[in-house]
């Protein structure tokens, strides 16, 4: 549904109460903004998604998060599969109100780690979270980034030329002239590739 | 017989207001996309038909939709302005009124309609300098300059829209700007509001949807010179406008998208994800 991101949650009730059976699928499929949930035991916030609706949590390795993110909240849960395990990595970053400026940033990263049979048990050597083991494949798979870079240049960058394309401050000059303009301008916009690998 | 009004099937089916809100909020150029995703949705077409048969004409109207009768190369904008009941609209620089199917958007059955001939000399003076701007600073703009009497002051109402619809590259955008004022005092209050909308959505979702208000005072002197300097008016703040928000692109960058998320960490270089691993590692065997 083609809607601003603020507006999403009221909408997919409202497609939910057009035709209740799609519940369940747009509820697993359309992320939402992940909320923020208290633990009061520990004292730290942690954040809610659809795989951590029941089940157990484990913290995160928090310096990751504060040396992109200068704060947020992060979650991490981990659950078994037969051949290895998986996961899902969340990061809430709110911008802190100032400067008449709003914005949130939610990351909702899903992995998963296949082990291959035979392949040799990292070593225990008294460390509870063995997956500690892994943390370096998956802090590598620099998704963040690309998608990041991506956004700033390539879906900022678009949205501003096209207001650029509706409207000119310098005069236009003659009509023939700023047609060809025109074409050409959409010839950059088509031939701006992205590549998320 | 119940009639088919929007109060009553709203009232008896929600959805039918849910329906006719996603329409009203489909970004510009994607009507049609959204109408047949509602469809498929509410699974009644005669349902929304009727019920959300108000919801059409609502968005043509907000989004200064541009018609053109066969036979002419000028276009004029549908706009509440001009709405004179039945599905019909008025054209003030032709003095014609026409019907418009708001699903297909098409204009048709024109008819000679005078218009507020006392505000005729005012509401042309304006229209042509209008014109002369539009042509200069939209690619593919139109305007429909109106001159009515409202609550007793007569108003010179100026609409302005420009829009790029590229779907096969996954954009669309428009702006559109409305600027009043009354003639009746020798000092007028120009109101204007700017309205940007685009959207991206190739492999992703971006919307820019963006306005502002604007106040000048304007002096009333003769048709001619008002037009020229109201024009003005117009000029500087959608310059002023468009500017703001092409800085605020690189703003943002270099603030708030940095304050969510940075580029690089703070120390300026990649983490090193063994290093983290080792530490890591080193600080459980100390407090082991």
């Amino acid at each position: 549904v083609r809607v601003i991101v603020r507006v999403c949650a009221c909408d997919c009730v409202r497609v939910i109460v057009c035709v209740p059976s799609l519940c369940e699928d747009l509820l697993s499929s359309v992320d939402q903004p992940l909320k923020i949930a208290r633990d009061k035991v520990v004292g730290k916030d942690y954040l809610l998604c659809d795989y951590n609706r029941d089940g157990d949590s484990y913290r995160c390795s928090t310096e990751y998060r504060d040396l992109y993110f200068e704060g947020g909240v992060s979650s991490v849960y981990l659950w078994d599969l037969d051949h290895g395990f998986a996961g899902v990595i969340l990061i809430k970053k709110a911008g802190d109100g100032s400067k008449k400026i709003k914005g949130c940033w939610d990351s909702i990263h899903v992995v998963e780690v296949q082990v291959r049979a035979g392949a040799p048990l990292p070593v225990q050597t008294g460390i509870n979270n063995v997956n500690c083991f892994y943390l370096p494949n998956l802090g590598n798979m620099d998704m963040e980034n690309k998608i990041r870079s991506t956004l700033n240049e390539i879906y900022f960058g678009k949205t501003k030329d096209i207001v650029n394309g509706l409207r000119s401050i310098e005069s236009l000059p003659d009509n023939q002239k700023y047609r060809q303009l025109q074409r050409e301008l959409s010839q950059v916009l088509t031939q701006r590739q992205i590549y998320i690998d | 017989m119940f009639s088919a009004s929007v109060g009553f099937d709203t009232f008896v089916f929600p959805q039918v207001r849910i329906a006719a809100n996603f329409i009203i909020h489909a970004p510009p150029g994607e009507f049609n996309e959204v109408f047949n995703d509602v469809r498929l949705l509410l699974n009644s077409d005669n349902l929304l038909r009727e019920g959300a048969a108000q919801a059409f004409a609502q968005y043509n109207m907000d989004q200064f939709t541009p018609a053109k009768l066969d036979g002419s190369e000028d276009q004029v904008l549908i706009t509440e302005h001009g709405d004179l009941g039945h599905g019909r609209f008025f054209d003030p620089r032709k003095k014609q009124s026409f019907k418009f199917d708001h699903l297909r958007k098409e204009a048709s059955e024109p008819q000679s309609h005078e218009g507020e001939v006392a505000l005729r000399p005012w509401r042309d003076a304006c229209d042509e300098a209008l014109r002369a701007y539009v042509k200069d600073h939209y690619p593919t703009g139109v305007c429909t300059v109106y001159g009515k009497t409202i609550d007793g002051q007569q108003t010179i109402i100026a609409c302005i829209e420009g829009h790029q619809f590229q779907p096969k590259n996954f954009w669309n955008g428009r702006c559109r700007s409305e600027w009043k004022f009354t003639i009746s005092q020798p000092t007028a209050q120009v109101v204007g509001v700017l309205k940007i909308q685009v959207h991206y959505y190739e492999d992703g979702n971006v919307q820019l949807v963006s306005h502002k208000d604007v106040q000048e005072s304007l002096i009333i002197s003769n048709e001619v010179q008002t037009a020229k300097e109201f024009v003005k008016i117009i000029e500087n703040a959608e310059n002023e406008y468009q500017t703001a928000i092409t800085e605020n692109y690189q703003t943002m960058s270099d603030t708030t998208f940095k304050a969510l998320r940075r580029q690089l960490p703070v120390t300026r270089t990649k983490i090193d994800w063994n290093k983290i691993l080792s530490y890591k590692i080193g600080k459980e065997m100390q407090n082991a």
